[in-house]
């Protein structure tokens, strides 16, 4: 009785839930950072002006 | 401000990393396979870890909700939001994982017993908390509401721990935490297996916290940066 499927699928789901949750930190992360970029730019043009 | 990773997290990440290979190597090489349940069994050290950090998530969340309703600091709010965003990854995953276990030992993916049912009300409860934290302001009444669900949330966990001594469930009973002592009736290769998995997990509790709350500060920074700058000219 060995059932290796499951125990396959389990891991699947574990790493994959995991990954998936640090990777969707890192996209948040990257969209913000990309907004503090746009706002610094935007107060440098203002600030030149 | 941007995203930079000081050394103390640089350290802890590997540390986790480690600690998961170690763990990994016990589960799949070290432990004997277990003589009733065969390889399946070893879904036990991906489950078990997996519900101790959503209770310990759950638990921050309640702490730190109640720290934040007492002294209104934006700061305990960011840590309650973070650690029931872990935790309601880490219950889906005992939701997951449980089933996939259950479907070659009972014959069933599901039974309504006692523990099943209040972990999924223990999920639901903290997807809720999610679900209101989305859609709320800094410093709305909508943040107080959800620091009210998160510390009534965790009163279901109690609950989930003695279900299974109070009613007669197809669950399993605790083995690590039972009356007899820690781990009491288990093999001493199994206990070892598990707590190394128990401390991977909270490793990476630590690891996803401080990015996740990091990610959360940044949020502020870009809201108020807007609010100076932007939204003023």
């Amino acid at each position: 009785m060995d059932n290796l499927e499951y125990l396959f699928a389990a891991n699947v789901f574990v790493w994959g839930g995991i990954f998936y949750y640090l990777l969707r930190i890192k996209k948040y992360q990257q969209s913000l950072q990309n907004d503090l970029d746009l706002i610094k730019e935007a107060v440098e043009k203002g600030a030149q002006k | 401000m941007s995203v930079e990773k000081s050394e103390g997290s640089t350290i802890l990440i590997w540390l986790t990393a480690l600690a998961f290979l170690i763990g990994m190597a016990a589960i799949f090489i070290y432990v004997p396979t277990e003589q009733m349940e065969g390889a399946v069994q070893r879904i036990m050290y991906f489950h078990i870890p997996a519900a101790w950090l959503a209770f310990f998530s759950f638990f921050i969340v309640f702490a730190c909700s109640i720290l934040f309703l007492w002294k209104k600091e934006r700061e305990w709010d960011i840590y309650a939001l973070a650690s029931a965003e872990i935790g309601v990854i880490f219950c889906s995953l005992v939701l997951i994982t449980g089933p996939i276990w259950a479907r070659p030992i009972w014959g069933a993916w599901w039974v309504w017993d006692a523990r099943l049912t209040s972990t999924l009300i223990l999920w639901l409860i903290y997807v809720s908390y999610l679900m209101l934290r989305y859609q709320t302001d800094v410093g709305s009444m909508r943040a107080r509401f959800a620091a009210v669900l998160g510390i009534v949330g965790f009163l279901d966990i109690p609950f989930i721990h003695f279900s299974v001594l109070w009613w007669r469930t197809f669950h399993p009973p605790p083995k690590m935490i039972s009356p007899e002592g820690l781990g009491a009736g288990m093999d001493p290769s199994m206990v070892t297996t598990l707590m190394l998995s128990l401390g991977a997990f909270t490793l990476l509790y630590f690891v996803l916290m401080g990015q996740r709350i990091k990610v959360e500060r940044m949020k502020d920074e870009v809201e108020r940066l807007k609010k100076d700058y932007l939204y003023s000219n």
